[in-house]
């Protein structure tokens, strides 16, 4: 809906009008970028935190924080680059003061008990795998981690990520490449 | 082609996501039957690796997290605005309180008082002779005298127009008053007091070196004992 605004013949928008009008703009340019960028934050988030809620909140943040700074994001792939980043950073900082708390909780209770009642072997084997791979991909440097994510994220291509990042399309392959060969160095 | 250098090459076919076969290892992996299950193996575990990946982060949306995002945006903005608003208001009454205590300061009953007795003590040379006296300090009642109203009224000419002044500190009042009343006979040792020095100049002072005429140098003597 395109937003109208009286001027008095001979006089250019100026003062209170012309702000409140730019914040409107801004908003609604924002809130265009959320269509896209918000479940992008909450996957890349997810995926570090690999629990819905902590991404979720932690989507919101970084999205938070993309609201504030808007006026210097509203390139399309800054905007998006950078909000990926923050969410990574964000979910790094909280995924890492939550292994601080398992563990200092681990210590005051004892080594915890497994009490999944799995039946089928398969799912067992996939949990195990699963968990594996989990452990694999914390151990993986932050910058091949976050490739691996972005390019695993369903609907983005390598160029994608490549511009989304602002690196060469050469280095987004190369980090994929070292990602996935060190990932089946230690799940082998 | 050895059959490390394959599995070499297959594991970087795969983690390259390479999906063809370059012919070289095609050709081994048709005679060599332990490289052909590696490779099964390998194929298998990246597929499992590419799966596992996709699965962390390809996960449904939840539908609060937009309605979630616009109400922290609209608490963000109505948390900020009371933080600037609160912080002007402050600062207005701060200013307030300062210039109310301030005001109070210089009006008070009590302040004229303390202010005067603060007032610098003045020795006054009168018509061509020399008398210090002590002066009374002057109250001034209501008058609102800060320091530069204080030191403006030491410093005004009152009787003499050519009177000099001194400042004495509040601390030291009773001491000089004590001893300008000592010295009312010795009027020198008071004007010296109130009075500007004169505008001497130093002159060099020489000092001689000292000389001893009748100075015998005699040499040491070893005494036995050593």
């Amino acid at each position: 809906m395109r937003e109208l605004v009286l001027i008095q013949p001979g006089r250019t928008l100026e003062g209170p009008t012309a702000r409140e009008s730019d914040r409107a703009r801004a908003d609604r340019e924002f809130e265009e970028r959320l269509a896209e960028s918000g479940p992008l934050a909450f996957r890349v988030a997810y995926g570090v935190l690999r629990n819905a809620a902590d991404a979720e909140d932690v989507a919101q943040e970084a999205l938070l924080k993309a609201y504030r700074n808007f006026g210097r994001l509203r390139e399309p792939e800054r905007f998006r680059g950078w909000l990926v980043r923050i969410a990574f950073r964000l979910a790094l900082d909280r995924w890492r003061s939550a292994k601080r708390r398992e563990k200092r909780e681990t210590e005051w209770n004892g080594p915890e008990q497994s009490v999944t009642g799995q039946t089928a072997e398969e799912l067992a084997v996939s949990s195990e795998f699963e968990a594996r791979l989990e452990r694999a991909m914390e151990e993986l440097p932050e910058k091949f981690r976050l490739v691996l994510l972005l390019a695993a994220i369903h609907g983005y291509t390598l160029d994608e990520v490549s511009e989304m990042l602002g690196i060469p399309m050469g280095t987004v392959k190369s980090r994929l490449f070292f990602a996935r060969k060190q990932l089946a160095e230690k799940l082998r | 082609m050895s059959c490390q250098r394959c599995q070499e090459k297959m594991v970087d076919a795969l983690a390259s996501g390479e999906g063809a076969v370059h012919v070289e290892l095609a050709a081994h992996l048709r005679v060599c039957a332990e490289c052909r299950k590696v490779h099964e193996a390998q194929v298998h575990l990246f597929g499992a690796i590419d799966s596992g990946v996709r699965a962390m982060v390809d996960v449904s949306v939840p539908p609060s997290l937009l309605p979630g995002l616009r109400a922290r945006v609209a608490e963000d903005g109505v948390a900020r605005q009371p933080w600037s608003f609160t912080w002007g208001v402050a600062t207005v009454a701060v200013v307030a309180v300062l210039a109310v205590s301030v005001g109070l300061l210089m009006r008070g009953p009590g302040n004229s008082r303390r202010v005067v007795d603060r007032s610098p003590i003045v020795a006054r040379e009168v018509g061509g002779a020399h008398s210090v006296t002590p002066r009374q300090p002057q109250v001034v009642a209501g008058a609102p005298i800060h320091a530069r109203a204080q030191h403006e009224v030491a410093r005004a000419p009152q009787g003499g127009a050519t009177a000099p002044e001194v400042l004495v500190l509040p601390a030291e009042r009773a001491a000089f008053i004590r001893f300008v009343t000592d010295l009312p006979e010795e009027r020198d040792v008071a004007v010296a007091f109130t009075r500007p020095a004169a505008d001497a100049k130093d002159e060099a002072v020489e000092i001689a070196l000292l000389q001893i005429d009748e100075l015998k140098l005699k040499p040491l003597e070893s005494s036995n004992r050593e």
